[in-house]
């Protein structure tokens, strides 16, 4: 018998199975005959890692009434520039015959078991996938509950065996200007790069996801493997990995080169330090509607008891 | 004047036009549930967008006289100054009635008053509602031509603050605050060459 541990952050699946589901699924067993028909016509998005869905999540009653984010709300309200800027774009200019499969991701730097990997052939390395519900909380103040697969970013660590010298994890997304209109414009040092500490890092919630909803990611969501750091801002969540490298130094990280006063390296989620341009007190939820209030934001996301730790002794005010 | 030319100078041209971008770009798509996941964010955007775009039009408008005296458009469009300048400031009012929205409650919306980036939004906004309020042929006579001429000026440094605010709105937003910026200038700059040599065709 497969025994699962129970998380504070594995949020229960009946508390957050949105409505429309519910619905989806009436619908589907009316028209089930047809649905066969259709799976034919289906356009063609590229998906990204394939293997090990079906994956379970383990129930959990620790954060009762939270609700997911709708599935089409999550891969139609983008913030990935390389697909262009507007939050709908990418969902467009990301499938349009872009491929994320096959795709080779390299772990490399200060470790003793450089390789690079299928992503396919990484996820069966480390042992299949798992669902983890997690908030996620975007700097520009909106926020949504999602249900990522994937595998704690701490087996990765593990199986790469880091040197000694190796303090920081460097992740850089993939270049291709020739496919991807953003990356044509010099508007952004790209590749798209980010980082954590080996401790952020080995954390349990840090997070490689390959799916959401149960689905293989989609190229708008950062197909096929991603970053998912659910106590910091989103922009530090790394999409379409092509490396990840074990480093001494601090890595320079894409937002914090653009905009140092804005974009912090830590970025971790603080209501108590706004953003220099609109506060961080509160977020609005994707989802809720029109006339759907905003919620107060939580330190570190609702994290803080997993991952206060890694921060005693720093200032947040000044490390943000 | 020809045909276009006489369409173009009508005025229930211009402010369908002006009405039908604001009608098209918000309405419709707030009435279909075509707004996407975070709906004010995106009124908030778009209706922002159309503000700053229709003040850059009016502001279009003397440089492209000067540069084409003769052109039948241009001078039909010049007709309806008044009609744009008004409609970027209701944009401008729309805009910012979404920010509020947006804020969802007092708390969060004094904590936005307490951003620079939203006095430059602001500023901007008060210089176009004081300029509306001052657009009509009664406030022309009061003033007198010469001192209203000098307050409608205003309109440049509110392009400018305004430009400012949008340029640092988004992560990425500046790249759009560029054209519009770059368009002006060039406008701008050939509007004060020609008048500085007027006459360089008749020069040898």
């Amino acid at each position: 018998m497969h025994i699962q541990k129970k998380y504070s952050w594995q949020l229960p699946d009946s508390a957050v199975t949105p409505e429309s589901h519910h619905m989806r699924r009436r619908e589907f067993l009316k028209t089930c005959g047809l649905g066969l028909a259709v799976g034919a016509f289906v356009p063609n998005m590229a998906r990204g890692a394939t293997f090990g869905f079906p994956d379970s999540l383990n129930p959990s009653d620790t954060l009762p009434g939270v609700k997911l984010t709708p599935y089409s709300d999550i891969t139609g309200y983008n913030n990935f520039y390389e697909w262009g800027l507007d939050k709908g774009d990418p969902k467009v200019n990301a499938n349009k015959g872009w491929k994320t499969e096959p795709w080779t991701i390299e772990i490399g730097g200060l470790c003793r078991k450089p390789a690079k990997y299928d992503v396919n052939d990484l996820v069966r390395t480390i042992g299949g996938i798992e669902q983890r519900n997690y908030r996620h909380r975007c700097v520009e103040a909106w926020s949504m509950v999602i249900p990522w697969d994937g595998f704690a970013l701490s087996k990765l660590v593990t199986m790469a065996e880091p040197q000694t010298e190796a303090k920081y994890l460097r992740f850089t997304s993939f270049l291709d200007p020739k496919n991807c209109p953003g990356q044509q414009t010099h508007d952004f040092p790209w590749p798209y790069t980010e980082g954590l500490t080996l401790p952020e890092a080995t954390n349990e919630l840090a997070f490689l996801a390959t799916g959401i909803y149960g689905k293989p990611l989609l190229n708008q969501n950062g197909a096929p493997i991603r970053l998912v750091v659910p106590w910091k801002y989103g922009f530090k969540g790394a999409k379409s990995l092509v490396r990840i490298d074990f480093v001494a130094e601090q890595p320079a990280t894409l937002w914090n080169q653009m905009a140092p006063d804005e974009y912090g390296f830590y970025a971790n989620v603080n209501p108590e330090v706004d953003h220099p341009r609109w506060s961080q007190k509160t977020e609005r939820v994707i989802g809720a509607g029109f006339f759907g209030s905003r919620q107060p934001t939580l330190r570190f996301n609702g994290y803080e008891k997993e991952v206060a730790d890694l921060y005693k002794g720093l200032d947040l005010r000044k490390n943000f | 004047m020809s045909f276009i030319a006489r369409i173009v100078a009508s005025k229930i041209f211009a402010l369908t036009l002006l009405a039908g971008v604001g009608v098209y770009l918000l309405i419709i798509p707030a009435f279909t549930g075509q707004l996407g996941a975070n709906p004010i964010e995106r009124l908030l955007h778009v209706s922002g967008e159309i503000a700053i775009w229709t003040l850059g039009a009016v502001l279009s408008l003397t440089p492209l006289r000067v540069l084409y005296p003769r052109s039948a458009i241009v001078n039909a469009l010049n007709r309806h100054r008044r009609w744009i300048g008004v409609s970027a400031c209701i944009y401008g009012l729309v805009h910012f009635s979404c920010h509020v929205l947006y804020q969802g409650d007092w708390d969060d919306l004094l904590q936005s008053f307490t951003k620079p980036f939203t006095w430059f939004g602001l500023t901007g906004l008060s210089i176009l509602v004081l300029l509306a309020l001052t657009s009509n042929n009664w406030a022309v006579r009061k003033l007198g031509g010469k001192r209203w001429k000098l307050l409608h000026r205003l309109a440049y440094l509110a392009a400018a603050v305004l430009i400012f605010h949008q340029s640092i709105a988004g992560k990425g937003h500046w790249y759009i605050a560029r054209w519009l910026l770059g368009i002006l200038v060039l406008l701008e700059g050939a509007r004060i060459a020609k008048k500085a040599w007027p006459s360089s065709a008749k020069s040898p």
